[in-house]
């Protein structure tokens, strides 16, 4: 399955491939740059061909990076991949003059972006540090406070954890409106939003971290006469570690979209959710797709913080060893 | 026929929650109640903790009126105001996305477990497209999709798919890559071939990661559906429901309409925990056989104790 390819020509054909395609792509978008017709068949088809090549050429020349260590360079082929993407929408989008209304550019987006950065900042402010880490901040700690009792009371195992099991199968943005309604279209109501939203999440993987413990390593706790803490301690929160991370990774992306779809509902004229329901209603795309792209980059560095933090403190577990 | 033993708790649990709920009611809605008797609003009742029950947007509705907006909502049956048929449309997007989100995701899934080369060129993409608030791409998408004459529901259902169908990349990749080595390394030995070993090994040890990841995706094709019903014109479903009393401020039709979603959600789920005891039976996943688990983990943890 996963002897190393080696392909006859080398990766030297590869490369040719991918940068006789981008060639062509970035020759036709340099040609049409000015341009208010749409291209003849001829042309389109051209761009089918280097849209090709590129994506031949990165299957030739991405074995390469497959078993590097170092994960800058291992990133290469998905930043080539996006690169393609972004290229070949570019191109398209010009051959076929679609109107920016519909679908801007990619250019056209970051030339937007980079005019109204100062409101979107302000925006990813409001939504990301007010309402998206507050609410989950909150919604974790009380989840992990939660998951240490139920774990502790074998009535509270009984009797709550079925409840947690049905809560996760329960859509929550239907309570967006309802919680909006409640509280106020100010910044608080969403950050209950999000803490509702990564709460549950948290108990139940907590919750089986802390009790899917190996039997004898608690008989050899027992032997030391180690108290209860020192279990928890020593032991059982030691085992969570890595099913807490894995709820701490999952809530990110559930803060991202429970503040964004709260904001739906009634916002006080800031945020990236009210910003990007504002400016779809008025077909603004290309600053609906710049509040994309900061919610986007914002939300990756925020999964790549916590997975940071996990390989940090869970270095010792199987799965990096 | 033995009782689980988790009822009694669970009752316990409900029961204190039921009983806190009216004091919390109370608490909750005095004040606003207040409020209105003192802007001399003419309401029927003469003190506030009287009206705590009966106002018209309250913080949080009383038992009866919860019951009395149920009443309302939920009949006549075919009426296009009423909950039943824009639940049903709701679950039917749900479904078809959930189908979709499926294929797309079990080509993926095969694609990364095939070649490392493909699973670096996408799957960070793939992760990325999860922190995208779906949200954005929908009234675009809807536009999009109107142009080529698609329109009602299958812009709902497409949209559920693009969440969807993280989770089943995931468990799949994860599932065809769970057989033990040595089970490849017999399947070697008898000279089969890849075709072979997928069908033969891979697939069915994926079968119990695929359910697990049915029942994620099935909530998150549930949201997507709402989410997309709600920002974009839509003429049925929860979601436009949920919109519709949003602008209306309708606070005790909110309550019910987030109530009967939730019933919504754990319907399907439950159609998914019934297809698989329908399709894995092997897999002994039967009350008896977890309760007798759980009764031996919390006795070594008794034990431990003492």
């Amino acid at each position: 399955m996963n002897q190393p390819y080696r392909p006859a020509a080398g990766y030297g054909l590869g490369w040719l491939l991918l940068g006789l395609g981008f060639g062509l792509l970035l020759w036709f978008i340099a040609a049409w740059w000015d341009t208010t017709e749409p291209a003849s068949n001829a042309q389109k088809l051209l761009i089918g061909l280097g849209f090709l090549l590129v994506v031949w050429g990165i299957a030739r020349v991405a074995h390469q990076f497959v078993n590097t260590a170092n994960p800058v360079v291992g990133f290469t082929p998905a930043a080539l991949t996006l690169l393609a993407v972004l290229v070949g929408a570019e191109a398209l989008l010009r051959a076929y003059q679609v109107p920016p209304g519909l679908v801007p550019t990619p250019s056209r987006v970051l030339s937007t972006f980079l005019e109204v950065r100062e409101v979107l900042l302000r925006d990813a402010y409001q939504t990301v540090v007010l309402e998206a880490l507050v609410g989950y901040l909150i919604g974790c700690s009380l989840g992990l406070l939660t998951a240490l009792l139920v774990s502790r009371y074998v009535f509270l195992e009984r009797g709550f954890l079925p409840y947690a099991a049905i809560f996760s199968s329960v859509p929550i943005v239907a309570l967006a409106p309802v919680l909006v309604k409640i509280i106020g279209i100010d910044w608080p109501s969403k950050a209950v939003i999000v803490a509702i939203t990564v709460f549950f999440p948290m108990v139940v993987n907590t919750f089986r971290g802390l009790t899917e413990v190996n039997p004898l390593s608690l008989d050899l706790m027992r032997s030391y006469a180690a108290s209860e803490v020192q279990q928890y301690r020593w032991l059982r929160l030691p085992n969570a570690l890595p099913f807490m991370f894995n709820a701490l990774k999952l809530g990110t992306t559930l803060a991202m979209i429970g503040a964004i779809v709260g904001e739906f509902f009634g916002a006080n004229g800031q945020g990236l959710g009210f910003r990007i329901q504002i400016e779809a209603g008025r077909f603004g795309f290309d600053v609906v797709w710049s509040a994309i792209l900061v919610a986007s980059v914002i939300g990756i560095a925020w999964y790549g913080l916590v997975a940071w933090l996990e390989r940090r403190f869970t270095g010792w577990h199987v799965s990096y060893r | 026929m033995r009782l689980s033993p988790n009822l009694v708790p669970m009752l316990v649990v409900a029961l204190v929650v039921l009983a806190l709920y009216w004091p919390i009611m109370y608490l909750a809605n005095i004040p606003a109640a207040q409020r209105a008797l003192d802007t001399g609003a003419a309401l029927p009742c003469k003190t506030a903790f009287e009206c705590a029950t009966q106002l018209r947007s309250p913080v949080l509705p009383s038992p009866q009126q919860l019951w009395n907006g149920f009443a309302n909502l939920m009949f006549p049956l075919n009426s296009p105001n009423a909950i039943p048929i824009n639940a049903a449309v709701t679950a039917l997007e749900t479904l078809v996305g959930l189908l979709l989100a499926a294929l797309v995701g079990f080509f993926f899934a095969i694609g990364m477990v095939v070649s490392r080369a493909f699973e670096r060129a996408l799957l960070p993409w793939i992760v990325a497209s999860q922190t995208v608030p779906i949200i954005a791409i929908a009234p675009m998408l809807v536009v999009l999709l109107g142009q080529y004459g698609v329109q009602g529901w299958l812009p709902k259902a497409i949209i559920a798919a693009y969440i969807a169908f993280f989770p089943i990349t995931i468990g799949v990749a994860k599932g065809l890559q769970s057989p033990d080595p040595l089970a490849l390394d017999l399947m070697k030995t008898y000279n089969a071939n890849n075709w072979q070993t997928y069908l033969k090994l891979r697939f069915p040890a994926s079968v119990p990661y695929l359910f697990t990841a049915f029942k994620v995706a099935m909530t998150a094709a549930l949201i997507g559906a709402i989410v997309a019903e709600i920002s974009t014109i839509s003429f049925y479903g929860i979601g436009k429901m949920l919109a519709e009393n949003s602008r209306a401020s309708d606070v005790v039709a909110m309550w019910v309409i987030m109530l009967s979603s939730a019933v919504l959600g754990i319907l399907l789920v439950a159609l998914v925990n019934g297809l698989e005891r329908l399709l894995t039976p092997w897999r002994c996943s039967s009350p008896e056989v977890v309760a007798v688990a759980g009764q031996a983990r919390r006795a070594v943890r008794r034990e431990v104790r003492l």
